[in-house]
C-alpha cells in the first residue's frame, strides 16, 4: 500500500471541495483533494447550471437570497470566463398566482436582489417563444454557470498555488486514531490500489455522499439526497434563464447553457446518492411544465436527461426536502461529537461554493491555530484552457469566433459542440483524462446533438495515438462512452433523437463492429447506470 | 411530362425503393420514386449484408450465410428473409452482382460465404457482398498490411485500425499522409476526398507518399475514398502504382461506397425509362374502395397529387424516417398511419446497455405484411399497397447484421410482385 501525507486533506471534487482546497492553498497550507471520480462528476456536474440572482429564494429564504446575490457580484468578478451574462425573468403563468408577484417584489428588495418589472411587450421582444399569455415579466440578474469549467478552473488555481489533486481516488474509509480523524484510507481507481493518506485534519466535502464518509469515522451526520432530474433541449429556446414566479416547485425553471436550454427540475429524496431511477412521471412532468412557460416545448428535440443529488443536511427527520433550508453547513466534529481532525461543510448551491469554502478554511485556521486571511473574493480564477479573454464573460459565440479565428474548421473533432482537435488534445494530456468522460467534461464532445455519433470514434483514435494504452484499453474506453451517452439518453429518447441513436448503433455496430472488438465490454471507469424507472404516476405529479 | 403509364409509385429511394423501382422498371412499368431525401445507402458501408452474426448474441460471425439462415427463419418466422424464401434473396444477391458488373463496379462473394472484412476501427466485419475495391482486405488471409489515414480526414485513423488488426492476428502497420493539395482546406470528407482520389496528379502524389512506407506490405488499405463515378479505375490505377492489390475501408458517415450503389441503382431506374425525385416527401394520401387513389407530396401552394396503380412503401424504420415516435409513447408510420407491431409500454422500448446484444425492442418496430408484402390489420389494408426494407416489422437488421440483405430482397421481390 502507497502512503501520503498532507496538512489538510480535502475529500470531494466539487464546488464546495475544490472551492476550499483553492482557498487552502491560497492561504498557504498544503493540501491534498481526493475525488472518487472525476471533477465534477457528482452533484455539481449535474445540475441545471443556474448563477442564482437569489430571487428564487426571496420569498421562501431570505438568508440563502441574500447570500446569493453577494455571491453573484463576486463570481462575475472572478471568473467571468465561467459564466454567460443571461440574466434571468420570473414569470407569471395563467397557472400561477398574479398576486405573488407582489410578494416576490417586497422579497427582491428586503434581499437586496435587483429586481424591476417589465411589460409583457418588452418580455416577448428579448423572448418571443415565452408564452404569451404571461402576465408579469420580473427581470433579475440571473446567469447561466459552466460548473465543469468552473471546477477545472478553481481547481487548477489550487494547483497552481501547491495542492495536489487526486482523481479516481475513492476514499474507503477515514482512519481513526482514538478521538482524532488522521487521515483517510483511498483507493485508487486507475492503478487499483490502496493509498494512505494521512492529514492534520481531513474536510469532508463530499455533498451527497458526506454521511457516508462521516460514517466512516462513526461520526453520524445527516445528509438527505434530494434527486433532482433535468431534461436539456437541443436548443437555446430562451437566451434568458426563465423561472416561474411562485414558491419554487417541480419543473418551474428553464436555463440556457451553451447550446442547450434545461428544464428543472424534480426533488424527490432518494435513499442513496448513487442509485436511483429517472422515473418515467418526473420526465412527462418536465415537458409539461416546460410547455407552459415555452409553448411548443413538446415538440423540441429532447437531447438528454440526467438525475444530480442535492445535499441536504438536517439534524431532524423532514418529509419534504425542499423544505430543507439551502444555506450550508458547517460541522465541527470536534464540538460537536467529540472526534477532533475532522470538519464537514455540506449543503448549499453552487453559486455560494465560495463563501462555503471560505467560512470552512476560517474554521481550518482557528484548528490549525494560525490565522491567514481569504482572498478568494479578490482573486481571479484563470481560465485554464484559454490565455488572454481578460475579464470578459462567456458568451455562446466564442468558441465559432475562436475557430474562425484559427481557421480550425478542419480540426472538429465534435461539430456539435465546436471541440477542435487542439481541445482534446489538451483535455486529454493537460487535463489527465482517464475516460472520455473526462473529455466531454473539460470540452464537451459529445454533448450535442449526434450524442458522441460521430466524435466517440475520434476521440477514441486521438487517445488511443497520445496515451499509447493497450488497444484492448481503447475499446473500453469507446464502448464505456457509448453506454455514457447512452444514460442520459434512455428517458428521453423519441422523436428524432430515437432516429439520431439508431444512426449511432448503424456506425458503432454495423459499420465499425466496436461490439467485437478485443476487450472487455465494460471497464470500472464506464458510467453507474440509472436504476431501471418504474412508476408512470406520482402524487407529486398533476398530469 | 411522362409519357410512360403511372403503373408503380414508389415511396423512400434507400436500397429497398430503389431495387423495387430497379426491377419494376425492368419489366417496362411505368415507375416514379418519390423520396424527401437520400436513405441509408449513404451512411452505411457500401456492402450487402445478409446476415452477419446468428443467434444475434454470437460471438463469432456467421460463416455461411445460407447454412445459417434456416436456423434464423425457424427461430423467427416472421422475419421478412421468411416471406422472400431464400431462392429470392439468391436471386436479388445475382441481380444486383450482374447490375453492378455491367456498370463496370464488380461486387463480389455469394450466399454461402460471409467475408470478414476489416473496419474502420480495426473489427472484423461479416459481409456477403462486398465490392471488389474492398476484397484485398480479406481478414481470412493474413498478410502483412499497410493502412494509410489522410491527416485532414477526421473520419478514419488508420493507426487504431492497425493496433486491433495485429491484436486479432494481422500484420498491420499504418501511415497518415499530409499531402500539400490538402492542406489548408476548411473541410475535408470521404465524398471530397473521393473526387480528389479521380485525379490522376493527386492518385500520384499519393502512390508516390505510401511507397517509402510499403515495406514488407503485401496489401494496402485506404479509406473508402477510392472514387466515386470512377472507383474502379481510380483502384486500379493504386494497385499498379503500388505494386500490390489495394483495399477500401469504409469509415463514418457519409459513405462513399453506399454512394455509389445508390448512383448505379439510380442510373439503371433511369436508362429503363423510370424517374427517381428525391426532396419529394410524401405527405397524405387518398383511398377509395380499399385501394389507394393517390400520394399527396409538398408543393407551394397546393399538395400535388400521384395517382399511380400500385404503389410501394419503402420509407425505412426509425432510421430511415418512415417510422416515427413522440414523447407520448406513439409510434406510427409517416405516409399512410397503417398499423405496426411495437413494444407497448415505453419503459419496453430500450434495453439496458446501448451494445445489447438482443438489441433495442422499438428498433423492430414496422408494419405486419402478407406473403404478398401487403400490409395487414388481419386483412389486407389496401389492395395495391405493398411495404419493402425496413419499413417491415420483426427483425434487427443491426444486430443480424441484415440491414442491406433485408432491403435488397424484399425490395427484389416487391419489384417483381407489381410487375406481374
Amino acid at each position: 500500500m502507497r502512503t501520503m501525507e498532507t496538512e489538510v486533506l480535502v475529500i470531494g471534487g466539487g464546488a464546495t471541495g475544490t472551492g476550499v482546497i483553492a482557498d487552502l492553498a491560497l492561504r498557504g497550507f498544503r493540501c491534498a483533494l481526493v475525488e472518487k471520480r472525476d471533477l465534477a462528476h457528482g452533484t455539481t456536474g449535474r445540475y441545471h447550471g443556474l448563477l442564482h440572482s437569489g430571487g428564487r429564494y426571496a420569498v421562501k429564504d431570505p438568508k440563502a437570497a441574500t447570500e446569493c446575490i453577494e455571491e453573484n457580484v463576486i463570481l462575475r468578478r472572478i471568473m467571468p470566463h465561467c459564466i454567460e451574462d443571461t440574466g434571468g425573468f420570473f414569470v407569471v403563468t395563467p397557472w400561477d398566482d398574479d398576486a405573488f408577484g407582489d410578494r416576490f417584489m417586497q422579497g427582491c428588495r428586503d434581499t437586496a436582489v435587483p429586481c424591476e418589472e417589465i411589460s409583457i411587450a418588452q418580455m416577448l421582444r428579448e423572448e418571443p417563444h415565452l408564452n404569451p399569455e404571461i402576465s408579469r415579466c420580473f427581470r433579475v440578474p440571473d446567469g447561466s454557470a459552466d460548473s465543469f469549467l468552473a471546477t477545472q478552473s478553481v481547481a487548477a488555481l489550487a494547483q497552481a498555488h501547491g495542492a495536489q489533486i487526486l482523481h479516481y481516488y475513492e476514499v474507503k474509509h477515514l482512519i481513526r486514531q482514538g478521538d482524532r480523524v488522521v487521515g483517510a484510507l483511498c483507493y485508487d481507481l486507475v492503478k487499483d490500489e490502496e493509498v494512505a493518506i494521512q492529514a492534520d485534519l481531513v474536510v469532508n466535502a463530499a455533498g451527497a455522499w458526506a454521511g457516508k464518509i462521516a460514517h466512516t469515522a462513526e461520526v453520524e451526520v445527516n445528509v438527505r439526497a434530494g434527486k433532482g432530474t433535468m431534461i436539456a433541449a437541443s436548443y437555446r429556446i430562451v437566451n434568458t434563464v426563465v423561472n416561474r414566479c411562485k414558491m419554487p416547485a417541480d419543473g418551474d425553471i428553464i436555463v440556457p447553457v451553451h447550446t442547450v436550454s434545461i428544464i428543472g427540475t424534480t426533488d424527490e429524496a432518494v435513499p442513496d446518492p448513487e442509485h436511483f431511477a429517472i422515473e418515467p412521471w418526473e420526465v412527462q412532468l418536465m415537458m409539461q411544465e416546460a410547455a407552459k412557460i415555452v409553448p411548443g416545448w413538446r415538440d423540441l428535440r429532447m437531447l438528454r436527461c440526467w438525475g444530480g443529488v442535492r445535499p441536504l443536511y438536517q439534524e431532524t427527520k423532514v418529509a419534504d426536502t425542499r423544505d430543507v433550508t439551502r444555506a450550508y453547513t458547517l460541522l465541527d466534529h470536534e464540538t460537536r461529537d467529540g472526534v477532533a481532525g475532522f470538519i464537514t461543510i455540506t449543503g448549499g448551491k453552487w453559486t455560494t461554493y465560495r463563501q462555503m469554502a471560505q467560512v470552512t478554511v476560517d474554521r481550518v485556521c482557528e484548528k490549525l491555530g494560525t490565522v491567514r486571511p481569504c482572498t478568494t473574493h479578490e482573486t481571479v480564477v484563470p481560465n485554464p484552457f484559454e490565455q488572454g479573454h481578460g475579464r470578459k464573460h462567456h458568451n455562446l459565440g466564442q468558441r465559432l469566433a475562436d475557430v474562425e479565428e484559427k481557421e480550425a474548421f478542419g480540426q472538429l473533432i465534435c461539430e456539435c459542440e465546436l471541440a477542435t482537435r487542439a481541445h482534446v488534445e489538451h483535455a486529454i494530456i493537460q487535463g489527465e483524462a482517464k475516460t472520455i468522460d473526462d473529455v466531454r467534461r473539460d470540452v464537451r464532445v459529445g454533448m450535442g446533438p449526434c450524442q458522441g455519433g460521430f466524435c466517440t470514434y475520434r476521440v477514441a483514435a486521438i487517445w488511443h495515438e497520445l496515451k499509447k494504452p493497450p488497444i484492448e484499453e481503447t475499446n473500453v474506453t469507446l464502448r464505456d462512452f457509448l453506454q455514457e451517452r447512452w444514460k442520459g439518453l434512455m428517458p428521453i429518447l423519441w422523436g428524432p433523437q430515437l432516429k439520431q441513436e439508431r444512426l449511432d448503433e448503424l456506425i458503432y455496430l454495423s459499420v465499425l463492429n466496436a461490439d467485437h472488438l478485443p476487450g472487455p465490454r465494460a471497464s470500472r471507469l464506464g458510467p453507474a447506470m440509472y436504476e431501471p424507472g418504474t412508476a408512470w404516476e406520482s402524487e407529486h405529479a398533476h398530469v | 411530362m411522362n409519357s410512360m403509364a403511372n403503373d408503380v409509385l414508389v415511396i423512400g429511394a434507400g436500397l429497398a425503393g430503389l431495387t423495387t423501382a430497379w426491377q419494376a422498371s425492368r419489366h417496362g412499368k411505368g415507375v416514379r420514386v418519390i423520396a424527401k431525401g437520400w436513405g441509408a445507402t449513404h451512411w452505411h458501408a457500401g456492402c450487402v449484408d445478409v446476415l452477419g452474426y446468428w443467434p444475434v448474441d454470437s460471438e463469432t460471425p456467421a460463416t455461411n450465410p445460407a447454412a445459417t439462415l434456416p436456423d434464423l427463419l425457424a427461430a423467427n418466422p416472421q422475419h421478412p428473409y421468411a416471406l422472400v424464401g431464400l431462392a429470392r434473396l439468391a436471386a436479388a444477391l445475382g441481380g444486383l452482382q450482374h447490375l453492378c458488373s455491367d456498370a463496370g463496379y464488380p461486387l463480389v462473394g455469394s450466399l454461402d460465404k460471409n467475408w470478414r472484412l476489416p473496419t474502420a476501427v480495426g473489427a472484423a466485419r461479416p459481409t456477403c457482398l462486398a465490392p471488389a475495391t474492398m476484397i484485398a482486405g480479406d481478414l481470412d488471409d493474413d498478410t502483412p498490411m499497410l493502412l494509410v489515414g489522410f491527416k485532414q480526414l477526421p473520419d478514419f485513423y488508420a493507426h487504431l485500425a492497425a493496433d486491433n488488426l495485429v491484436q486479432q492476428g494481422i500484420p498491420a502497420r499504418h501511415v497518415v499522409l499530409d499531402l500539400p493539395a490538402l492542406a489548408g482546406r476548411n473541410f475535408t470528407t470521404a465524398v471530397n476526398l473521393a473526387r480528389f482520389m479521380q485525379q490522376s496528379d493527386f492518385r500520384a502524389a499519393v502512390a508516390q507518399a505510401v511507397k517509402p512506407h510499403l515495406g514488407k506490405a503485401a496489401r494496402v488499405g485506404f479509406p473508402a475514398v477510392l472514387g466515386l463515378e470512377e472507383a474502379t479505375a481510380v483502384h486500379q490505377d493504386l494497385q499498379v502504382q503500388l505494386g500490390r492489390p489495394v483495399f477500401e475501408i469504409p469509415g463514418l458517415p457519409p459513405s462513399v461506397a453506399g454512394m455509389r450503389l445508390h448512383r448505379i441503382l439510380k442510373a439503371a431506374i433511369e436508362k429503363n425509362g423510370g424517374q427517381v425525385h428525391e426532396g419529394m416527401e410524401a405527405i397524405g394520401f387518398a383511398a377509395d374502395g380499399g385501394r389507394v387513389t393517390a400520394v399527396h407530396t409538398e408543393t407551394s401552394g397546393r399538395p400535388r397529387q400521384h395517382r399511380y396503380e400500385q404503389i410501394v412503401l419503402a420509407t425505412g424504420g426509425i432510421l430511415g424516417g418512415g417510422i416515427v415516435t413522440n414523447h407520448a409513447g406513439e409510434v406510427c408510420e409517416v405516409v399512410f398511419n397503417l398499423p405496426l407491431r411495437h413494444p407497448e409500454n415505453r419503459l419496453e422500448w430500450f434495453r439496458r446497455d446501448f451494445l445489447d446484444k438482443q438489441g433495442h425492442p422499438i428498433y423492430r418496430s414496422g408494419v405486419s405484411v402478407n406473403e404478398n408484402f401487403q400490409p395487414m390489420d388481419g386483412r389486407v389494408l389496401y389492395q395495391n399497397l405493398y411495404a419493402a426494407g425496413s419499413t417491415l416489422a420483426g427483425f434487427e437488421a443491426i444486430r443480424e447484421r441484415s440491414f442491406d440483405g433485408v432491403a435488397l430482397a424484399t425490395g427484389y421481390a416487391v419489384g417483381n410482385l407489381v410487375s406481374n
